[in-house]
This record gives structure tokens, C-alpha cells and sequence, in this order.
């Protein structure tokens, strides 16, 4: 378990997805994005099985996981949902995840209501989806999807710089969101 | 909430999202009462993966074939690197065989703790799923994290990471962990191995439908040990094999109603690989605390019921646990952690078991070593036969079920499999015509 010089663990960015499933890749890619920023106070993950999230986000007082979503919606779409202790329960469908079919998804949002039935949830859960075009095994991301790594970059700086006290990008680092090379600890 | 982005992409800020579809289908006709058909379809990745690999290098398929399953991506790197080791002409070490085997339990503790606990017993146990269960029993289901997170650890030790291990190459691994590593983790398995004991207990105590399986098991059966990282190829039949002989006697063939492959063993089907084949087949070599606890509680030397899975997987993870010790403790530092594997032109056979049974691969390669041939046999493509044949006994007791009951009890039977499926809460499509 990580923890800072306080006791208290670090705020939690979490790319969850199979990098080999066309767009399921997309959210370990935006994790490697904002590991190449360098927060300060954050740690940035890499995961494909939802059920390692439980131990992960325990005792955290911000968590952020961003992940592909199927919901019939336009691919590249971000959806932004808000959880946590005090959220309201997500229902078994409240977030049809990817990496299903061989990858043997036991879903977020089970890893989500799991962590609240044991009283292991985070204070704050921002979940990020990212909309799928395609999710078949060997596949590139698809263009739209491609297109929103960035805004969703854009996203999670905004989230991390609203509930951080002080600056978490360095002057250098926080001039482009999304450039730079793969840097997520797995 | 909904607002545009600047690239034209959309962003919402909502409360619920909606559901997709099942990653299997099911359809039952009942004319009269009576069940005149049942046929199950299961998405089924591996088809994809033989095509992708020709024309790859010899050195490759440990490291694609793992991103068939988060679940078990050591069973593809094993049978994998077995095959194409096969085709090279190379053995490798006793000591790099151990190191395989200590990643496979790492493996194997992760996907039945994950079944067990998180799938399974909520069947049993009258849950919708694990989130129900855990309301009322959540020192059971943490029970089933920490046990689960122990296999994590060590894929994290002996594999790189857990999930998709990076470690693994052929010929053996590019790094060994250190005897100091490796006694780190053993208070943990030892912990974890207490705790397993307690978990045959426990779903030995659950209530389970009678049914006894007439089908052929089959499993691997090793030189020495209970079948994990190889092995060669044994029947309740009576039938032994080398896996060099897997595809003479394992043949698949396409049925209309899936794009999955029905696997048949010398022309019979079903026949059942998995849990229940190897503990059916392999008691024997099964460790003492293993063997006493299934004893204690009553399982036999053999079990033929489905729904007693549970209990198999619930030794089988005492097992896990008490191989993973067995190794660490014999652990010596200064062992070549890979052998060479030059290429050559040939053909080569790889078995292992994963969790849910024998996964099949075979290679045939060039003089340059690239693949010019690939095939991957699932176990679950080898059980789907005698998923369905389960299925039509079971079903035509439950003609009077509505759509939904049924299908929650079509889910557990099939669970009773631990497909590569069965992850979901709900993750049957299911259609039923009445007539």
C-alpha cells in the first residue's frame, strides 16, 4: 500500500482496459498520458482486472478511474460519473465496461458496489468513460476514440488540479496534456 | 448533462449508463413441456489469435497469446512456449519447470479465488451476485480478495505484474526471483493456505443439486505431481496419450448454431476437462493436506457432480497454495533463468491446464522459426458439448420457470464450468420458445 509522509494514500488515477482490444486500450493510454505529467501527490496505474481496484482506491480521499464504456452512445463521447462514499449506488449496468468476453470482466461498477458493501470506496470516485467504437482483439484504437485521449487528459488535470491544494504540473510539463511517451507504472 | 467539445466529441455527466449484451447465448425450445432443443453459443477469442500468428517469430507467442484472457494469461505462455520448445527440439531445466509452476499457482489461486468467492458462492448462496452477498457476508467475500490478492502477489513476484505477465520468455523466464523475494511472500501463502482450508469447509457445507456426469473426463497427468504446467494426456476411458497425439484425438468441428467450435474426443462427445478431470483422474497426486481435506469433508477420490465444482476448486486452491510453499522453500539462488531455443523447421505440441481445464496450442514453424501454422484448443470450446448436454438434462425440470428464474439457474449451471464468460453477474442472452 502506498501511502504519503501523512499516512494518508495519495489521490488514484487508474487506466483500466486490455491493451489489445481496439478501444478498451484507451484508458491505459490516457493513464500513460498523465504519468508522463507527472502530478505531484499522484499516482498514476495501469489494470485490467476491476477487481484489483478494490484494494487500490481503499482509503483514498480521491480516485480516478477512466476506462472504455459501451452504451450505444457516439464513440469518442466522455461521460463523467461521480461516485464515492456519499454517491448513490451504480446499478449492475450503470457501467457496461469493455474488456468483456475472454478477459472475464467482473465489471466496474461491481468493483465499485463490492467496495461500498465492505466499506472500502474511496470519499471521491470520478469514473471516466470513454465511448468505444470497436473493441476486437488486435485492432488499433478507432479514430474518435483516438481523438479523445486528449480532451479526456484535459479532463482528469482539471479534476486533479481542483482537488489538489497547490500546483501538481510543473510550468514545463503542463503546457501540452496528452503529448509524450508511455510512463504508467503497471 | 451533455455539452460539445471542441473537437466535436461530447462529453456527459450522467447517472446511469445503459447495459450491452451477454457474451453468451442461449436458446431453449420446449414443445409440450418437453425440451426439444438447447444450443449455447460462447464468444470464443482464441479463433482470431491463430490467424494473427502466422507469419510472427517463433519467439513470440508467449507474449500475444497471453492477451487472449486476463484470466489466464500464464496458461497460454506455458502451453505456448511448451509447443514451440516441442518444435525446437528443447528442454528446459528442472529448476526453470519449477519457476513455471510457481507462476502457474500464482494463476490458479487468482481465478478460483475469483470463482469461488466472487461467482460461485453466490449461486449457492441465493445472491443475485458477490455486491448482494457481501451485505450480509463481508468477511466471507473479503476472504475471497485477500485470498485472491495473495495469487496476485506472487503473479507480481514471478511474473512482472499480474495480470499479462512480462517475465516470460521462451526457453524460460528473463529474470529468476531471489530466494529473499520469494521467502517474503511465503508468510502470505502460508496465511492464504490456513484460510483455503477453512474455504473447503465452507462451500462443502452448501446444498447441491444431484447429478452425476457419465461423460469422459479428461486431463494431463504428469511424471510426478498434480497436472499444472504439463503433462501427458489421460482419460476416466482408460486412454493415454502423449500431447504430441492431442489433435488424433481431439478434433473440432463447427456446429450451425455458433461460431465456436465443438471439440470431440476419438469421435465421442461430450467429454469434460477441467477441475472435476483432474481431481477425477489425478487424487493421487494431490499434496496430504490437500487430500485430507477433501476427505474430511466428505468429496471422495473422485466427483462427477457439476454443481460439486465448487468444492474441487476450493482443494485444488489448498493445493495452489501448498505447491507455491513446496517450491519457494526448495528455492536455491544462481539458476540460468532461460535456456537457448534456436529455431528449426518443425512441428510442435504444448498442453497445460489452465484453471478451467486443457488448453491446447500447436506450432509450425520455418527454418527462420517464423509460424506458419497456429492452433489453440480452449477448454472451453472442449466443454461446451457437455455444457449444452448438462443443460438439456437440467432444463427440462425447470419448464415451468419464467424467463428470468430460468435463466439465472441456466447462468449458475454454466458457472458450474467457470467458462470464459462467466464473469458477468448476468451474462446470458436467453431465448426460450414455448410451444
Amino acid at each position: 500500500m502506498t501511502t504519503s509522509q501523512g499516512g494518508v494514500r495519495p489521490v488514484l488515477v487508474v487506466g483500466l482496459g486490455s491493451p489489445d482490444r481496439g478501444d478498451d486500450a484507451v484508458g491505459p493510454l490516457v493513464a500513460q498520458r498523465i504519468a508522463t505529467l507527472r502530478p505531484h501527490g499522484v499516482q498514476v496505474l495501469e489494470r485490467e482486472d476491476p477487481t484489483a481496484l478494490i484494494d487500490l482506491w481503499d482509503g483514498r480521499d480521491l480516485a480516478i478511474v477512466v476506462d472504455a464504456v459501451c452504451s450505444n452512445g457516439v464513440p469518442g463521447t466522455l461521460v463523467i460519473m461521480e461516485s464515492g462514499v456519499d454517491g448513490a449506488p451504480l446499478t449492475d449496468d450503470a457501467w457496461a465496461g469493455a474488456g468483456r468476453g475472454g478477459t472475464h470482466a467482473f465489471g466496474l461498477a461491481a468493483a465499485v458496489e463490492l467496495s461500498r458493501a465492505l466499506h472500502r470506496l474511496p470519499r471521491r470516485l470520478v469514473l471516466i468513460g470513454i465511448e468505444a467504437g470497436g473493441l476486437d482483439h488486435g485492432e488499433p484504437l478507432s479514430a474518435p476514440v483516438r481523438a479523445a485521449v486528449q480532451p479526456a487528459t484535459r479532463s482528469i488535470i482539471e479534476i486533479l488540479s481542483e482537488a489538489v491544494a497547490g500546483p501538481i504540473l510543473s510550468p514545463a510539463l503542463g503546457q501540452g496534456h496528452g503529448a509524450g511517451c508511455p510512463g504508467g507504472d503497471r | 448533462m451533455t455539452h460539445k467539445l471542441t473537437d466535436g466529441g461530447q462529453v456527459m455527466h450522467v447517472g446511469t449508463l445503459s447495459r450491452v449484451e451477454g457474451e453468451g447465448a442461449m436458446h431453449i425450445e420446449y414443445s409440450g413441456g418437453r425440451v426439444t432443443k438447447v444450443q449455447l453459443q460462447i464468444y470464443e477469442p482464441p479463433r482470431f489469435y491463430e490467424a494473427f500468428l502466422r507469419g510472427r517469430a517463433w519467439t513470440e507467442p508467449p507474449d500475444i497469446t497471453a492477451r487472449i484472457c486476463g484470466i489466464c494469461p500464464v496458461a497460454y505462455q506455458m502451453s505456448s512456449c511448451g509447443a514451440i520448445e516441442d518444435a525446437c527440439g528443447v528442454t528446459v531445466s528442472e529448476a526453470i519447470r519449477l519457476m513455471r509452476r510457481l507462476l502457474y499457482c500464482g494463476e490458479w489461486i487468482e481465478s478460483h479465488a475469483l470463482h469461488i468467492f466472487l461467482l460461485h458462492a453466490p449461486d449457492f448462496l441465493g445472491y443475485d451476485g458477490a455486491i448482494e452477498m457481501a451485505a450480509d457476508h463481508p468477511t466471507v467475500v473479503e476472504r475471497g480478495l485477500r485470498l485472491k490478492k495473495a495469487g496476485n502477489d506472487l503473479m507480481d513476484l514471478v511474473g512482472g505484474r499480474s495480470v499479462h505477465p512480462i517475465n516470460v520468455r521462451i526457453g524460460g523466464f528473463y529474470k529468476m526471483p531471489t530466494v529473499a523475494e520469494l521467502r517474503r511472500i511465503r508468510p502470505v501463502l502460508d496465511r492464504a493456505r490456513d484460510e483455503a482450508v477453512e474455504t473447503v469447509r465452507l462451500v462443502a457445507g452448501f446444498d447441491f443439486p444431484e447429478m452425476e456426469q457419465p461423460y469422459e473426463y479428461l486431463s494431463l497427468r504428469p511424471a510426478v505431481g498434480y497436472p499444472i504446467e504439463s503433462g501427458g494426456v489421460v482419460t476416466t476411458a482408460g486412454k493415454a496419450f502423449a500431447v504430441q497425439d492431442f489433435t488424433r484425438h481431439i478434433q473440432e468441428q463447427h456446429v450451425e448454431w455458433s461460431n465456436a467450435l465443438h471439440a470431440t474426443l476419438d469421435g465421442e462427445s461430450p467429454y469434460v476437462v477441467g477441475p472435476l478431470a483432474r481431481y477425477t483422474l489425478n487424487f493421487d497426486r494431490l499434496s496430504p493436506i490437500a487430500q485430507d481435506i477433501a476427505r474430511e469433508v466428505g468429496l471422495g477420490t473422485t466427483c462427477r457432480n457439476p454443481f460439486r465444482s465448487i468444492i474441487v476448486r476450493a482443494v485444488e486452491l489448498v493445493y495452489a497454495y501448498d505447491e507455491a510453499i513446496r517450491i519457494i522453500d526448495g528455492w536455491r539462488d544462481g539458476v540460468a533463468p532461460a535456456v537457448a531455443v534456436p529455431p528449426r523447421a518443425g512441428e510442435g505440441f504444448g498442453a497445460s491446464e489452465a484453471p478451467r481445464g486443457v488448453l491446447f496450442h500447436r506450432y509450425v514453424l520455418d527454418d527462420d522459426g517464423i509460424i506458419t501454422d497456429a492452433q489453440i484448443v480452449p477448454p472451453t470450446s472442449q466443454n461446451q458439448p457437455s455444457i449444452e448436454a448438462d443443460l438439456r438434462t437440467m432444463v427440462q425440470g425447470w419448464s415451468d420457470l419464467d424467463d428470468h428464474a430460468l435463466s439465472h439457474r441456466c447462468e449458475h449451471a454454466i458457472r458450474n464450468y467457470d467458462p470464459c464468460i462467466s464473469c458477468a453477474t448476468h451474462f446470458l442472452d436467453l431465448t426460450v420458445k414455448r410451444s
